[in-house]
């Protein structure tokens, strides 16, 4: 099943809409469902959606997940890191509503077929009050979370990040830059 | 005074749910369901443009986001005056009918038979057949790697708990078999819906995308699969528990609670209306099978309470003059949800409660024959036969679709109504997976004025009223076997048997530790 869709990349951008900043994933996946971007590439805008994501997981070797994450740094931080760095399950996923997690559905999904390797790009929150707003803080950082998946993307096509992050992309930069 | 257990969250991996319960004697004796995080999303609508409900109100859950799409539709539809067309409606339909198969396997293989069955078995399995080996190495392998989430349940197996080998490791097969068909429903609900999450088409007036002839023949050749999964898999299996092993939870009624039923009634089977897969209807005080009294659902009956919430509110109200204010200084309150009720009295909501409305012929059957009572076994199985009935309807909606769309004049939307009226209000029923769901929009200078939504989980999840009477989880705990305190896993089968979804908020990733913060790059 999974053999005839080799080289997909699912860029997916998560949250909760009508909480600020726990939406800054999809805000950033809307923006990028807007560009030009290469065909092996679908952006897909989650929502909260957790289980009910698999069906977009399971068609992708590559993953890169947007999403809010409360690290410890200032708002508007950007994190990178790999699903394996977070720390086991599922103790670490307390304040997720979701019925399942999109982390652990993206294990889960690893009894069916192979995990795709799963990149995580996250944003350090300020306000999660209701509302359907970003803080300032968080969306000074969407042009650079959106340049930091377009490397991601870029690398995982074994193509110039150059050429990919500069498009369109104000925070475009060398791929030698310090990050 | 007995001994207080208190589990949170109760979901299988994650939810906002707390139950508390007080047992003695090895039975619970007193029970309380607490939602333990503000909601109240209602208030982001006011001063909006009506058509935007349908949109904002698909954010409120993650889970069951477009179910709120289709009530918010329909209250939209009574609000503006629309005449949603045949058309328009048989795809609301359908779109809402693969979500039902969806919600209805993970709720029964992924969030709920592992409180049934002892997974650790599987190892004894001494079979030859290949593909069920394989299934014992992977969960095997798993468990010596310590790596057994999510197969692990949180609690001890007891005597209720299947370990028959050949049993238990073809439930795990089934287990993957079904991980494979809910990413097979919701690619069949996508192809109407346009996408998912959070489907676009379901929209005031009706639908917003044509259906061609080929999208129909995909649909169904998915659902000819799904419908081959529930028929031969799903409803065999929960009918295998629940007359075998469990048969003695199922006649003992363990989390049955009150016996009130409410279903608002769901899914045109024709196109006058009259005819519907899921009858409205209340009973009240259900005693045994033989003769059920079913009186006609009215809206005006439906209130909702506060006394034990924190919100501010005087007295009990109908939702149109309901309000979410918070009031956290509020005394005795104990839970962000709201107690709705019907004529005063609190409901079960779901599958169990739409099947004991409609007298479905299969469940009494099964209830009557084997001695089966209301409970956490009798709602599996509703849920299971349910799944066939929405299924079968599917199917005649894909052909009463075919029919309309090669008719002079096929129409899906009611384009006439389309701009907000000046004032209005509308109240939109649906009867989604879990349970009645309503929403109530009043409009005014063409904006919303006030909005409320009344969830499913509300009606089950909801705390004692002012007259101290206890909502239906708590309710439905009381007597539960608990031998071992340590181990309350029949408090969590009662509650996991109501498909609670409490999934209303936030989901931010929050590792415990700041080892996140090494991987800060901006």
């Amino acid at each position: 099943m999974a053999s005839a869709k080799r080289g997909k990349i699912l860029v997916l951008g998560v949250g909760n809409l009508l909480l600020s900043d726990e939406g800054v994933g999809v805000h950033a996946a809307r923006e990028m469902m807007e560009m030009d971007l290469p065909p092996e590439v679908l952006v897909v805008e989650g929502g909260t959606d957790g289980f009910g994501l698999m069906h977009v997981l399971v068609e992708a070797d590559r993953v890169i997940l947007i999403d809010a994450v409360k690290g410890g740094g200032q708002p508007g931080s950007i994190y990178r890191f790999e699903i394996e760095d977070c720390p086991p399950f599922p103790d670490v996923f307390k304040t997720s509503v979701h019925q399942i997690s999109i982390l652990e559905v993206i294990n889960l999904s690893g009894l069916i077929g192979p995990t795709p390797r799963t990149t995580i790009i996250g944003i350090e929150p300020i306000c999660l009050e209701m509302g359907m707003e970003l803080s300032p803080q968080v969306a000074r950082a969407i042009p650079k979370v959106i340049r930091l998946v377009k490397e991601e993307v870029a690398a995982s096509l074994g193509h110039s990040p150059r050429k990919l992050a500069t498009g369109g992309s104000p925070a475009g930069g060398s791929p030698s830059d310090p990050i | 005074m007995g001994r207080r257990i208190t589990i949170d969250p109760i979901t299988r991996i994650e939810g906002h749910l707390k139950i508390e319960v007080e047992v003695e004697k090895g039975k619970v004796k007193n029970a309380w369901s607490s939602g333990t995080m503000a909601r109240g999303f209602e208030a982001l609508l006011l001063g909006k443009d009506p058509r935007d409900a349908s949109y904002v109100t698909s954010r409120f859950c993650g889970v069951c986001f477009s179910v709120h799409q289709m009530a918010s539709a329909r209250a939209l539809d009574v609000a503006f005056g629309a005449q949603v067309p045949w058309g328009g409606r048989l795809l609301r339909n359908l779109v809402m009918g693969a979500e039902y198969i969806y919600d209805h396997l993970v709720h029964f293989y992924h969030l709920s038979a592992l409180d049934y069955i002892d997974i650790m078995a599987i190892a004894n399995y001494k079979g030859k057949d290949s593909e069920l080996n394989k299934v014992k190495d992977k969960v095997v392998g798993l468990v010596q790697r310590g790596d057994t989430f999510p197969l692990t349940p949180r609690y001890e197996p007891d005597e209720f708990s299947v370990n028959d080998p050949d049993v238990v490791i073809s439930a795990v097969k089934h287990y993957l078999d079904a991980l494979k068909m809910q990413i097979k429903a919701k690619n069949m609900g996508v192809i109407f819906g346009g996408r998912a999450p959070h489907y676009q088409s379901i929209v005031v007036g009706g639908f917003t995308q044509y259906p061609d002839i080929n999208q129909i023949a995909r649909f169904r050749s998915m659902l000819d699969e799904l419908a081959g999964f529930v028929n031969e898999v799903y409803i065999p299996d929960v009918l295998a528990f629940g007359t075998g092993p469990l048969l003695p939870l199922a006649k003992g009624g363990v989390g049955g609670g009150h016996r009130n039923y409410l279903s608002y009634g769901s899914f045109e089977l024709n196109e006058a209306g009259d005819e519907l897969v899921f009858k409205p209807g209340v009973i009240f005080n259900l005693n045994g099978t033989k003769s059920i009294e079913i009186r006609p659902f009215e809206q005006k009956r439906v209130t909702e309470s506060v006394h034990y919430s924190w919100y501010k509110q005087d007295k009990p109200r109908h939702p149109y003059q309901g309000a979410q204010v918070f009031d956290l200084e509020r005394p005795d309150a104990y839970s962000f949800i709201k107690a709705p009720r019907y004529d005063n009295v609190p409901m079960e909501v779901g599958p169990l409660a739409r099947a004991l409305v409609d007298q479905d012929p299969t469940i009494l059957g099964i209830m009557r024959n084997q001695g089966v009572k209301p409970g956490a076994v009798a709602r599996h199985a509703a849920r299971a036969l349910e799944t066939k009935k929405v299924v079968d309807a599917m199917y005649h909606w894909c052909d009463e679709l075919t029919a309309a769309m090669t008719k002079p004049g096929f129409k899906i939307h009611d384009t006439d109504h389309w701009e907000p009226p000046a004032e209005g209000e509308g109240a939109g029923f649906f009867e989604p997976p879990r349970g009645a769901l309503g929403h109530w929009i009043q409009i005014k200078d063409h904006k919303i004025a006030n909005y409320q939504a009344v969830v499913p989980s509300t009606w089950n999840a909801s705390p004692r009223d002012e007259r101290g009477v206890r909502g239906q989880y708590e309710e439905s705990l009381i007597g539960a076997p608990v031998p071992d305190p340590e181990n309350p896993i029949n408090v969590v089968r009662v509650i996991r048997s109501f498909d609670p979804c409490l999934a209303c908020a936030i989901h931010l990733i929050d590792p415990k530790t700041n080892e996140i913060l090494k991987f800060m790059v901006e």
